[in-house]
């Protein structure tokens, strides 16, 4: 019945569990580790700062997330595409 | 003049973190400048119902201890510019704040913010006591259960021992057709056990759910029946005079039936 009030009122139907999960897994993660998503930004920023220091990298192609296992806890999983120096004359 | 608002209960989970968020968006959209503090140190859940735990970097406590300043620790909603929160520790001592600091903290927040809102955490120990510190007016949750009553009840009499206003009541979670068949507390059966004002009849409704698996109070929202209920509380607080609807007759048959076929004049009123 909510479902046809919600039909007639041409509001969008079902769906928020998936977000719900979804926002949640990130959140345990994080609260695992206890190092809020905010913070991961700017350690993220950091840590690039300090390879940049000595290669050049691809910002764009920065990847850089938790990864939870099941049984060896979080790892902090990252991959960062180092730019070939052209080739010297 | 600023105003510093605690929403408490005593028993957990009857709708303190889903009343507190929804009352701070509903006034941050009529203008007014809001603050919301989630004082559950240890059980941060406020930045989950408003939608912005991807943005802490520092909390409550950290503010408290000097480690930063309190415009660093404030999160500013990006959808309502005029809400921030500042959110809860999640791994520290909930020993490591006292009265004299939260109201110290509410002191400071109260000159750049029209209305600062605490999420009290359940229980009636330091988190309690705390919350209640800087507050100049208490809303007190409940549901229409005997458990919960019992709690609010012993709330009511400890926040007039603080030399508090008298509170105001949110009945939450109310079920009109429990209340119509007579398997429910009335609102009038429960406000003359408590004998405080009521501000604010809030329903049993999925709508809360589906808005806090989004992050999105209900508030927000202008076509759901609830996040009207809560904007009505948000101008009861501003001082305008509207009665609180009483809306047993919202369950009777015919209004159900006439809602479902979509016939207009048959909206849900309530609270
Ligand atoms: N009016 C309501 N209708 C449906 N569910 C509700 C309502 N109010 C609260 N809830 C749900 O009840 C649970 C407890 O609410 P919460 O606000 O976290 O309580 P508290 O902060 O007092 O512990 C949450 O899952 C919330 O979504
Ligand atoms: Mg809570």
């Amino acid at each position: 019945m909510n479902d046809l009030i919600r039909r007639l009122l041409g509001r969008p139907a079902g769906k928020s569990g998936n977000d719900a999960k979804q926002r949640l897994k990130v959140l345990l993660v994080h609260d695992e580790i206890d190092l809020p998503p905010a913070k991961m930004e700017m350690m993220k920023a950091e840590i690039l700062q300090v390879v940049a220091r000595y290669v050049t990298i691809d910002e764009d192609a920065v990847t850089f997330r938790l990864h939870k296992d099941d049984n060896r806890g979080v790892a902090l999983v990252s991959n960062l595409p180092v730019r070939r120096v052209a080739a010297r004359a | 003049m600023s105003q510093c608002i605690v929403v408490t209960s005593g028993k957990g989970g009857v709708g303190k973190t889903t009343t507190s968020a929804n009352l701070a968006v509903a006034l941050a959209r009529m203008g007014q400048k809001v603050v919301c503090v989630d004082a559950d140190i240890g059980l941060r859940n406020l930045d989950v119902v408003l939608g912005l735990e991807n943005r802490i970097v520092y909390d409550l406590v950290n503010v408290i201890e000097g480690e930063c300043r309190l415009k660093q620790a404030l999160i500013k909603d990006k959808r309502l510019p005029n809400l921030s929160l500042l959110p809860a520790a999640q791994t520290r001592d909930k020993n490591a704040v006292t009265p004299d600091d939260m109201k110290r903290l509410v002191e400071d927040m109260k000159r750049d913010f029209d209305w600062v809102i605490i999420d009290c955490p359940a229980g009636i120990e330091q988190g309690f006591k705390n919350s209640i510190a800087g507050a100049d007016r208490a809303i007190v949750v409940t549901t229409p259960e005997v458990s919960a009553i019992r709690d609010a009840d012993r709330i009511v009499g400890l926040i007039e021992a603080h030399e508090l206003p008298e509170p105001e009541l949110i009945l939450n979670r109310y079920r009109p057709g429990m209340v119509h068949r007579g398997d429910m507390m009335s609102k009038d059966d429960i406000l003359e056990i408590l004998a405080i004002p009521l501000i604010g009849l809030i329903p049993d409704h999925e709508d809360i759910i589906t808005s806090t698996n989004r992050g999105m109070p209900v508030a927000f929202d202008d076509e759901s029946a609830v996040g009207a209920a809560y904007r009505r509380i948000a101008r009861r607080l501003m001082g305008e005079q509207i009665a609180v609807p009483d809306f047993t007759d919202n369950a009777s048959f015919w209004n159900v039936f006439k809602r479902w076929m979509g016939i207009k004049g048959a909206q849900e009123v309530i609270g």
